[in-house]
């Protein structure tokens, strides 16, 4: 090659590079904000596409050396870098070699730091499968849950700002210790913890309060970062943290706390529970092409402003919809009619179908009704049946959603918690309980025996009681061992006991499981159900 | 003078294949030749004439496709022979990042020579090539002419009988030709023998006993170079101190003794219109041998 | 695919054969004799060569070549021959033929590695003979080709017995200069920036940090020298014809072998200068990136539960944090404290100091981090719930097959049976550490682990039965130490002595592991449980890990000259690299073309990719399919070829060793050592013909 060819070569290569270096120039431009007089531009290609994905290195979190020198050297490739360690983390995991899986995760974070779903599944991955791998010593146990707690930490070094990863902390933190089998040896290892707990006064080292702590910085990131908690709904994340407050309740009294302190606890719960109801939360039903954002605790109050219209609607005249069902009930077959007749126990399956269809006929919409009035009240009657309806679906919305938290039993679950007669009736069955364990059983069954007056009385008050499950199986477990304490002392269960009706809640609920599962047998001794 | 063949060639051919082993190029055929004993003998012949790749052969760098090349009377392919051979190729290929000490000691050891010895040899040819000033520097920084003579040091280092040399005078000025031949000269009379081969006919003619004349890749002319270039019609006169008076007296004498004047003046090379006429009777005749002028004498 | 250590072979043994001993040949007097013999001959050969002038000493090239070749045919007609006897008399021939054999060479002389490798040697030298003849004599006839076959031989000999050290030596110096030259420095600068850097990224939180740093050093360094072994080899050769620097060589009295061996040697040298201040570094790096101490106050300590007050109490806490731990410590009522809890592998020592009226306390540096165990492996196998031998415990569905379980409160136990057990060796009775992964079925009482025992039975007689020793509380993949004392009573109030009634007369016991909670399960693999015999000096052990970077270097640089002797740079450079990669991947390889593989097949497997078909399901028979599965045979046989020839480098990789705290045994790193120059040799012999054979000028 003559020098002169390798010289127009080397203009070439040159002329290249100056028209990529223009290019990326141009796209690379930085956004400028409107100071000075200049004008206000959104910077080029790379720049507006870099803060529509949020990944200015900044802005992201600590900007690491060591993970930027990674990064670089694989020369573009680290998502095929990060699949490699990947796989040889899994297989590490497979031949149980912990420590160099830990020294791969490690390297991983290194080369892809922003991926959240990395920190978030590695992080599960090590509290919940890797720490169930140690099954013979529960310490060896939490300090795997721990390690994977850390791994969230570090993430959030680098990802400032992604709630999603003190979200998920905060449920682990609340859930992995709280309601593992092991959860009284956790939450006594959690206490113990300075490591983790740095900083953390004694007296709130516990893994609901430190869990609602996480959450509520993510809800906190969230409301002043304005991120979002991608693919998370409100009615999800914010309902959390009241949970963990009444769990808290619930888990000290589990240890053995009772009376002022333990009733704080469900007073601070039913506190929360009732700002959480106050909070607007999005909803999609839209009116006036606007969504409409529905607070928890407004259901009644919307029942009863649409009960209000419809009674004024009905005043207009009385009488008519009870015209118009009779009216609709004529215009059904023999046989509709007929099983809307029976009681609905007793309908068979065809006449359930019958009745439905016969009650979806004969169902009158406030709208129906108004569009039935003449005269002059018309326009004001088809005002109050839209007025009506409206608040009839904010209603429903509130509704469904209520049901997706279980907002209604937590509401009363709280409330009926805090007042002393339960209160005491939980204090004197532990303390059977622990009469019971240290082998003093004439004074334990003395003591069940107070419990359970305590919380007839309780039922008698609150006769909701009866109907919560967890509440239910708890007592039936008291009852168990109440049984147990007998026998040892060689004494018949009294009948008629005083809770029978407890029992009997108890074995049609599980009445109920067992025939829509028939293939499991029925549990002797039920421990908690979940 | 019948003395001992050093290098004899039967029938060497060499023709290069490319990779497929399809023949690319006859470089060298059914080559016939010796050299003895105590002789300087030239190879000539144009670039490509098939020059280097007959010293290759005989010095076992490439194998030929068929015929012998006898180096002492072994094979050239016999690592042995090296022993008594000295070789300085067209250029110096030598390691640019080992000084001269180095690079002659290094040499000398491939000699398998004990240290004492090498370190006498060595300091004695850097003193002979005339480069002590410049001992301790690296070979990249030498000139073209520094290379040359530490390349002919390396190729004297074992005293050798026979020294090939491929193009010795290429790319040394004046000064250096002439040190080089009087330095091939010397070696003659120390009773070395000598085959150099060069395309620059004023060297060879100065110094060879006898050359051989190759044109792509066969054998043109043989023979002692004296006998070669006698030309026994043509007188030639020189001489110095002739006023343009003597010169016309001379001219009519040799027209009175019905002489005829060619030319008169200075004398240009014979060797070069020996070659050329070669050069111009091949590519006439292509695969004659040409006895033209050798018939001649 | 890792060297295992629990299955090691003492040198000779793999080298000889296990009755070498008994040969006759090995018999101290035969074998002065014939050493001397061998050696006289050997040095007669060469000052004969060396000094005799060409035409005798070709000759002699000749006689011996024709010798070999000869041997070779009649070997190989022999092995022919044998094939086609019938099976009868091949039957009573056998017998007395390998009598004869066994008597000079000792039982099972066939399974010695040196009498394999010089049959495959000699095999494949007289296969190439024969097949470089049949070349020959194809394009010049049949007598010229023996002649020719012959010539090329007798050359290789003498070109072997006339290397001359001196000329080796010049181009072993020539090839580090010119390493030098090639800025060969920048390579350990680079090791020391990324020590540098090291510290950043390695994992000092991790459980077992002196693995993470040991393993990080030593891979660092292979790659490091392999690669760079692996530039320096390959291209020097193809630099030198290109510069023609060669010709300048090889017109001096230079054999090829010299040439070839100048290179292997210099670049093995580069490899060794270049190697021997990384470890020295190395060795610093990890020892100073592990050192730590802890700070203990008194303050932190706090007296045991359940200790009544007023009386010297037992006193117990946590030293501070350091690298992400902290050690839990115990004092005991007479004020000393013991060494500190177990943590990410080491303690600390713990020594109190009385300053005025308070105690102070100093926190030693870490013990037990960086060490060399020697294990002593037993043979391990299984007896299932009803007490009846098994090869296997059972799976309780690990996909990892590693480990076998066998089920608490039953007859189940695994057994290892260990040889070489001497008072001599274990004069304090039997340290028998294990690494035991538990399995519940069910929590059973949280806080407690799972219970344990250990028994030893004297393996000498099926009647003895095994004897308890010890019960123990189990622990998850840690090393839990437990010593088996010289002398102990049983529950029954028997009075066992291990050497006298345990032990058998030829040092043989087996240890059984049992599982005492019902339904739980213990699960144990052979390397599980061993015998410490003692620990090694962990700077030698460490060497031994360099030493294999060495040997793995010391393939590469003669795979890398034996490539350049006949491909132009690049592309000898792809082929060393190739190899390099064939041979780390080799037990995949080896894998792939013996079928062990899900999917098949590479062709089959590329078609799997394609169709995003299953590993595992079937592939529909058709046309296609009987293509891929012909291709695929065809490039199972290549891999397996290629699996043959080449050196398995994960092998070469005592790291993993050295990493987890073992000792490289002896005889491993002997017998790799072995296997190395037992590649380099036909490696030389490949290159060297290469380069004779070859116009250099070209």
């Amino acid at each position: 090659m003559s020098p002169q060819q390798l010289f127009r070569r080397k203009l070439g290569y040159l002329l290249m590079i100056g028209v990529l270096a223009l290019l990326l120039l141009w796209m690379g431009q930085p956004a400028t904000s409107a100071t000075k007089g200049a004008k206000d531009s959104p910077g080029g290609v790379l720049a507006r596409l870099r803060s529509h994905y949020r990944l200015s290195q900044a802005e992201l979190g600590d900007i690491d050396p060591t993970s930027v020198t990674i990064k670089l050297s694989t020369l573009g490739l680290r998502g095929i870098a990060a699949n490699i360690l990947w796989a040889k983390a899994t297989d590490y995991q497979m031949r149980k070699d912990w420590a160099n899986r830990a020294a791969v995760l490690k390297q991983i974070t290194k080369v892809q730091p922003n991926f959240i779903n990395v920190w978030i599944n590695q992080a599960w991955n090590v509290s919940y499968n890797i720490a169930v791998q140690f099954r013979d010593d529960y310490r060896e146990r939490y300090r795997w849950i721990i390690k994977g707690f850390d791994f969230l930490k570090e993430g959030m070094v680098y990802n400032r700002r992604e709630p999603r990863l003190q979200y998920e902390l905060g449920r682990m933190v609340s859930q992995k210790i709280g309601k593992a089998d092991e959860s009284k040896q956790y939450r006594r290892l959690f206490k113990q913890d300075d490591d983790f707990n740095a900083g953390v006064e004694l007296a709130l080292r516990d893994n609901w309060l430190v869990g609602r702590k996480w959450y509520e910085l993510a809800i906190n990131m969230v409301e002043t970062m304005g991120v979002t908690m991608m693919g998370q709904s409100p009615l999800i994340y914010r309902s959390s943290g009241p949970l963990c407050l009444m769990s808290y309740a619930d888990a000290i009294e589990r240890d053995g706390t009772f009376g002022e302190v333990a009733q704080t606890a469900w007073v601070n719960a039913s506190e929360d529970w009732r700002r959480f109801g106050n909070f607007e939360l999005p909803t999609s039903f839209m009116l006036d092409d606007k969504p409409v954002l529905i607070r928890l605790n407004e259901q009644e109050q919307e029942e009863a402003e649409s009960r209000k219209l419809v009674a004024q609607l009905e005043a207009i005249e009385p009488g008519l919809r009870d015209k118009i069902i009779a009216e609709k009930k004529a215009s059904l077959t023999k046989a509709q009619r007929e099983a809307m007749d029976i009681p609905s126990e007793k309908r068979t399956p065809k006449q359930l179908g019958l009745a439905y269809q016969a009650e979806l006929a004969v169902a009158t919409t406030h709208d129906e009704l108004a569009r039935r009035i003449t005269g002059p009240n018309r326009k004001k009657a088809i005002e109050l049946a839209r007025k009506a309806a409206e608040h009839d679906q904010i209603a429903q919305t509130i509704r469904s959603n209520r049901m997706v938290v279980n907002f209604d039993y937590w509401r009363s679950h709280a409330k009926t918690e805090q007042s002393g007669q339960v209160l005491t009736a939980r204090k004197l069955v532990y303390q059977a309980d622990r009469k019971a364990a240290e082998g003093e059983l004439t004074a334990a069954r003395d003591a069940y025996r107070d419990g359970f007056r305590a919380w007839r009385r309780v039922i008698d008050a609150y006769p909701d009681y009866l109907m919560e499950q967890t509440a239910n199986e708890d007592l039936v477990d008291a009852i168990q061992r109440y049984h147990r304490t007998l026998s040892q002392l060689d004494e018949k269960f009294p009948k008629p006991f005083i809770l029978q009706d407890v029992i009997d809640q108890y074995r049609r609920q599980h009445q109920e499981v067992q025939d829509e599962a028939p293939a499991k047998t029925k549990k002797p001794a039920p421990k908690k159900a979940k | 003078m019948q003395s001992e063949v050093v290098i004899e060639t039967r029938s060497l051919s060499k023709v290069y294949r490319d990779f497929w082993g399809r023949q690319k190029v006859r470089a060298l055929k059914a080559l016939d030749m010796d050299v003895r004993r105590g002789e300087i003998f030239g190879l000539l012949g144009p670039n490509g004439s098939g020059k280097s790749t007959t010293i290759k052969l005989m010095l076992g760098l490439l194998f030929p496709t068929s015929g012998q090349a006898l180096v002492f009377g072994q094979d050239a392919r016999e690592v042995t022979k090296n022993q008594r051979i000295g070789y300085l190729p067209e250029e110096s290929y030598l390691y640019k990042f080992l000084n001269a000490e180095e690079t002659l000691d290094f040499y000398a050891r491939l000699f398998n020579m004990p240290q004492a010895v090498r370190r006498q040899r060595v300091a004695d040819l850097i003193e002979m090539v005339g480069l002590d000033w410049a001992k301790r520097r690296q070979l990249k920084e030498y000139s073209k002419g520094m290379t040359r003579r530490i390349g002919l040091a390396q190729a004297l280092i074992n005293d050798p009988e026979l020294i090939l040399l491929d193009e010795p005078t290429t790319g040394l000025d004046p000064i250096g030709t002439r040190e080089m031949k009087d330095l091939i000269l010397k070696l003659r009379d120390q009773g070395k023998t000598v085959l150099m081969c060069s395309h620059l006919l004023a060297d060879v003619q100065d110094v060879c006993d006898r050359i051989a004349i190759l044109y792509q890749g066969e054998l043109k002319e043989m023979g002692r170079v004296d006998s070669l270039l006698k030309v026994r019609d043509v007188t030639e006169i020189r001489a110095t101190g002739l006023s343009p008076l003597a010169q016309e007296e001379i001219k009519l004498a040799i027209e009175r003794n019905n002489g005829h004047v060619l030319n008169m003046g200075n004398p240009t090379t014979t060797l070069e219109d020996l070659f050329l006429k070669i050069i111009r009777d091949s590519e006439e005749h292509p695969g004659r041998r040409v006895r033209g002028v050798a018939e001649r004498s | 695919m890792v060297l295992d250590l629990t299955d090691v072979t003492p040198f000779f043994t793999w080298l000889l054969g296990p009755g070498w001993t008994d040969g006759a040949l090995f018999q101290p007097i035969t074998l002065v004799v014939l050493l001397l013999l061998a050696g006289f001959g050997l040095f007669t050969l060469v000052r004969r060569a060396r000094s005799g002038c060409g035409e005798t000493s070709r000759r002699a090239g000749l006689v011996f070549a024709t010798i070999m070749a000869t041997v070779a045919v009649v070997v190989l007609g022999l092995s022919l021959g044998w094939m086609c006897l019938s099976a009868k008399t091949a039957a009573a021939l056998q017998p007395k033929l390998l009598n004869s054999v066994a008597w000079g060479l000792g039982a099972g002389w066939y399974q010695g590695a040196a009498y394999q490798w010089t049959l495959v040697v000699l095999c494949a030298s007289a296969i190439a003979l024969l097949l470089g003849w049949l070349v020959a004599a194809v394009r010049r006839g049949p007598g010229a080709a023996l002649a020719g076959t012959g010539q090329v031989a007798g050359d290789a000999i003498l070109d072997t017995l006339r290397i001359s050290p001196r000329r080796v030596g010049a181009l072993a110096w020539l090839a580090v200069m010119e390493s030098i030259r090639r800025r060969v420095l920048v390579v350990f600068a680079v090791f020391i920036v990324i020590l540098l850097f090291a510290g950043w990224f390695l994992d000092r939180e991790n459980i077992d940090p002196a693995r993470v740093y040991l393993d990080f050093v030593l891979t660092a360094t292979t790659y490091l020298v392999l690669l760079l072994s692996l530039f320096l080899s390959s291209l020097s050769l193809p630099t030198d014809l290109k510069n023609r620097t060669l010709h300048t060589i090889v017109t001096k009295p230079v054999r090829a072998s010299e040439v070839v061996l100048g290179r292997i040697v210099g670049f093995a040298a580069v490899t060794t200068l270049l190697l021997a201040p990384m470890t020295a570094i190395s060795y610093v790096f990890v020892h100073r990136g592990l050192a730590h101490t802890h700070e203990l106050v008194v303050d932190d300590l706090q007296p045991v539960e359940g200790s009544r007050p007023g009386q010297p109490t037992a006193l117990q806490g946590k030293t501070s944090r350091v690298h992400a731990h902290r050690h839990r410590v115990f004092v005991g009522p007479d004020g000393k404290p013991t060494n500190t809890e177990m943590e990410q592998r080491h303690t600390h020592l713990v020594t109190p100091h009385k300053d005025g009226e308070k105690t102070v306390y100093t926190v030693g540096p870490a013990q037990g981090m960086l060490v060399a165990r020697v294990p002593v492996y037993g043979k391990l196998t299984f007896r299932d719930r009803s007490g009846k031998p098994a090869e296997k415990g059972i799976n309780v569905g690990d996909e990892w097959t590693y480990r076998s379980f066998i089920e608490g409160g039953s007859l189940g136990a695994a057994i290892w049976t260990f040889d070489g057990v001497t008072r001599e060796r274990f004069p304090k009775g039997l340290p028998a550490e294990m690494t035991l992964e538990a399995f519940r079925t069910y929590k059973g009482v949280i806080e407690k682990p799972v219970l344990g025992s250990l028994w030893v039975r004297n393996p000498s007689s099926d009647k003895n039965k095994p004897v308890q020793v010890m019960l123990f509380d189990s622990k998850d993949f840690v090393i839990d130490v437990h010593r088996i004392p010289l002398q102990w009573q049983t529950a029954k109030g028997e009075k066992i002595d291990l050497f006298k009634d345990i032990v058998s007369s030829d040092g043989r016991v087996e240890i059984w592991l049992k599982c005492e909670d019902r339904g739980q399960y213990f699960g144990a693999a052979q390397a599980d449980m061993y015998l410490k015999a003692r620990n090694a000096s962990f700077a030698w052990n460490f060497l031994k890990g360099y030493l294999s970077i060495w040997l793995a270097g010391l393939l590469v640089v003669s795979l890398g000259v034996m490539f350049s002797t006949f491909l132009s740079g690049p592309i000898a450079m792809l082929a060393t690299l190739g190899a390099l990669v064939a041979g780390f991947f080799h037990d995949f390889m080896y894998r792939l073309a013996t079928g062990q593989t899900l999917g098949g097949g590479p062709f089959e497997s590329i078609t799997r990719i394609l169709t995003s078909a299953n590993m595992t399901s079937q592939a529909e028979p058709g046309l296609t399919t009987t293509v891929e599965q012909t291709l695929d045979a065809v490039a199972k046989f290549g891999l397996y070829l290629l699996s043959a020839v080449l050196p398995d480098f994960s092998r070469f990789n005592f790291a993993e060793f050295v990493a987890s705290g073992f000792s490289i045994p002896g005889d491993t790193a002997a017998m790799y050592a072995c296997r190395t120059f037992a590649f380099v040799v036909p490696v030389f012999v490949v290159a060297y013909l290469c380069l004779k054979n070859r116009e250099v000028a070209q």
